[in-house]
């Protein structure tokens, strides 16, 4: 049932793409960083246009948290340049600052706020950085609630809720600053298997809209309903770069080949 | 092997609680015979200790009497407490004249009337409440205590405290009948119920400005007589600066921590150098050099006040102190919390106040009560370069020629007060504790 519905998603969402591909939202151009003396990121060559949707793969330490999230700064790269919907990254805070409203994340670890009421973790980004008033805010936010079908637990506190819920709450809190490009960090490696399903069903949702999409996971079933390219890292590099069924079927390169036989 | 459960087990109500009273008593104190035995010594010396107490400060002592000697002959083992209740005054007040004491209580009143908005749950805005607590009520409460002539921005400032004052009263009677705010309610009030909050914030400017000026033309006409602080002393004397000093305390130690972590080199370096600087040494030779040394540093004519500088010192002293607190509670805040504040775009400073310090603040609240209450202490020592705060007026109360050497009675009611005061301050951050662990696991 899913799956047809997953697949006619997909239809539409090709379509999406075409009509967009022609303005480019993140542009990564020779990018190096190191911690230390750990060399995390190596030339990384990335173009992702509007609309599109990426899954990043690759074992641990290989460097794709980095890389999402040098996106949004939270990680500074130390040389080759960045451009985020037309802003070049660098040290200029208001770049910095604009940049963060635009693109929303979700962590592995959810991240919400512990000490306020889950309405109030959606509001606070549109009050504070968007200064929109409380009143708006609560009916974006509300209007999020439901799309991750969760309103009812609106005036609970993060803890309160399972994993999953405090996930999709993350997801909505991102999508409250109404985000041109949302990134996710292996949104589903702390949950519980039955929980995984529940937050992925919002991520395909959110992938219809149009949404730009950066994921980092190791759930091959999402990259192969959701993805128009998958990337594999390993040791820094982006070792390969293709289209889902062409990247699953027919992986050209030998870790590729290897890092799909331990994980499918 | 299969196991399959037939029928779902019933529920059973939890075993009744092994911890009564008896079973602890007879687990803990008589469950060999070597401490049933031990239990008894100690019972034994308890009882001793206790009954001379007793007998020293109740039964034995002596209540009324004019003079040391009378006392004497009333009972020559019991304690004297009609001298300390000779000096009462002295003790609260210190060499305060008597005929202006009331300025000092009004003050207190004034003081208590601000903050019980504060504990009242359907008060709204209790954070500015708070700010005018720490930033307007000393202009009030400061010419009130030392009075003479305004200056014009002496004049300003109580003018803006009493409006504020009244304010936040009417504000507090306003949320506690209706649970809404002094804005909405007089809003509500001129029949506009739909007008925008911009146009009833222009309503209440303007009631505010007309207030402001009446109680301005008001107070140029008010004028108390001076005192000067040389006759401030007792346990007032040690509120003002103790209560200055925790006003300021945790401001400065939130700045000071924030700044030792910053990623601006001079912000940091500075921080640094102040927290340490004040760290490593004791708080009375701060207090001395802040008497002794720091106007040798000034320019020539520019005197201040020993109280004022007393008052610097144990703020900075302090705030030194905070900042370590701070930062050690800033430090239990998971990195990941300043990125997800950042991922929605909230600033530096948004993201300190809104998500980190609430946070952070609630981890700290029983080390800084723990700061509060050995500042507290600490401002005993200003006994020791002169100023008379309450331990030195209970201790001169032994030079007094009518109770000439009564050292007990004076320092075992100075520890009465300390202990009153300390306890209380503890109890309430334990009740502060578990109101803000609880509030969010309703």
């Amino acid at each position: 049932m899913t799956e047809t519905k997953t697949q006619e998603a997909g239809k539409t969402r090709k379509h999406l793409v075409s009509a967009a591909s022609s303005s480019v939202m993140i542009e990564f151009t020779q990018v190096n960083k190191w911690y230390d003396d750990f060399h995390v990121l190596k030339n990384i060559d990335l173009t992702v246009h509007q609309g599109e949707r990426i899954v990043v793969c690759g074992p641990s330490g290989s460097g794709k948290s980095t890389l999402i999230r040098c996106i949004n700064h939270l990680e500074e790269h130390q040389s080759g340049s960045i451009v985020v919907d037309g802003i070049t990254l660098n040290r200029n805070l208001k770049n910095i600052d604009y940049i963060r409203t635009e693109v929303g994340m979700v962590f592995q670890n959810f991240n919400l706020f512990p000490h306020l009421t889950i309405l109030e973790n959606l509001c606070l980004g549109p009050i504070w950085a968007r200064k929109i008033s409380r009143a708006d805010a609560e009916d974006v936010a509300m209007k999020y609630l439901e799309r991750v079908k969760i309103p009812e637990q609106a005036e609970k506190y993060p803890e309160q809720l399972s994993g999953g819920q405090q996930q999709r709450v993350a997801i909505a809190r991102s999508l409250c600053m109404n985000p041109k490009i949302m990134l996710f960090d292996e949104p589903t490696s702390a949950l519980d298997p039955e929980m995984i399903k529940e937050v992925l069903e919002v991520m395909i949702e959110l992938a219809d809209t149009g949404m730009t999409m950066v994921v980092v996971t190791h759930e091959m079933g999402f990259a192969q309903i959701v993805a128009d390219r998958v990337i594999l890292m390993d040791k820094g590099e982006i070792v390969e770069e293709n289209e889902p069924v062409a990247f699953f079927n027919n992986p050209q390169h030998e870790r590729t080949k290897m890092f799909l036989s331990q994980i499918l | 092997m299969t196991i399959i459960k037939p029928v779902e087990s019933p529920t059973v109500t939890a075993p009744l609680s092994k911890n009564s009273a008896l079973r602890w008593v007879r687990k803990n104190l008589f469950n060999s015979v070597f401490n049933t035995v031990l239990t008894f010594v100690m019972l034994y010396f308890v009882y001793v200790a206790g009954k001379g107490m007793w007998s020293w400060g109740i039964t034995d002592a002596v209540w009324i009497a004019d003079t040391r000697r009378e006392c004497f002959a009333i009972s020559i083992d019991g304690a004297c407490w009609a001298g300390v209740y000779a000096w009462f005054d002295n003790i609260f007040y210190g060499r305060y004249p008597r005929e202006e004491l009331w300025r000092i209580n009004l003050g207190l009143v004034c003081l208590v009337i601000w903050m019980v908005p504060l504990w009242l749950p359907r008060v709204k805005a209790k954070i500015s409440i708070g700010m005018t607590t720490v930033f307007l009520y000393p202009f009030l409460a400061g010419y009130l205590f030392s009075g003479g002539a305004k200056g014009v921005f002496m004049q300003f400032m109580v003018t803006a405290a009493i409006v504020c004052l009244l304010v936040n009263t009417l504000h507090a009677i306003v949320g506690v009948c209706s649970g809404r705010s002094l804005l909405e309610f007089i809003v509500t009030l001129f029949g506009k119920k739909n007008a925008s909050s911009k146009r009833g914030r222009n309503i209440l400017v303007g009631l505010f400005a007309i207030i402001f000026v009446v109680i301005y033309i008001w107070q140029m006409n008010w004028t108390v007589e001076r005192i000067p602080w040389t006759k401030w002393g007792g346990l007032f004397l040690t509120l003002v600066i103790s209560g200055i000093g925790i006003a300021m305390a945790l401001p400065s130690g939130i700045l000071l921590a924030l700044g030792r972590r910053s990623n601006l080199t001079i912000v940091r370096v500075f921080s640094t150098t102040f927290i340490e600087l004040f760290r490593s040494v004791p708080v009375i030779t701060v207090l001395f050099m802040a008497t002794t040394m720091f106007p040798l540093f000034m320019p020539q004519g520019f005197v201040l006040n020993k109280l004022v500088q007393v008052i610097i010192a144990v703020c900075m002293f302090n705030a030194a102190y905070m900042a370590e607190t701070v930062r050690g509670g800033l430090q239990t805040i998971p990195k990941r919390q300043f990125e997800a504040a950042h991922t929605i775009g909230l600033g530096y400073w948004q993201t300190m106040g809104l998500i980190i310090m609430p946070q952070a603040l609630k981890h700290m609240i029983p080390n800084i009560v723990g700061n509060f209450i050995t500042l507290l202490k600490d401002t005993t020592l200003v006994s020791i370069i002169g100023l008379f705060d309450v331990l030195g007026m209970l201790r001169s109360i032994s030079k007094d020629s009518p109770w000439l050497g009564l050292h007990k009675e004076p320092l075992v009611f100075g520890a009465f007060l300390f202990f009153v005061i300390c306890f209380a301050m503890s109890k309430y951050s334990r009740h502060l504790e578990v109101k803000l662990s609880t509030s969010h696991k309703k």
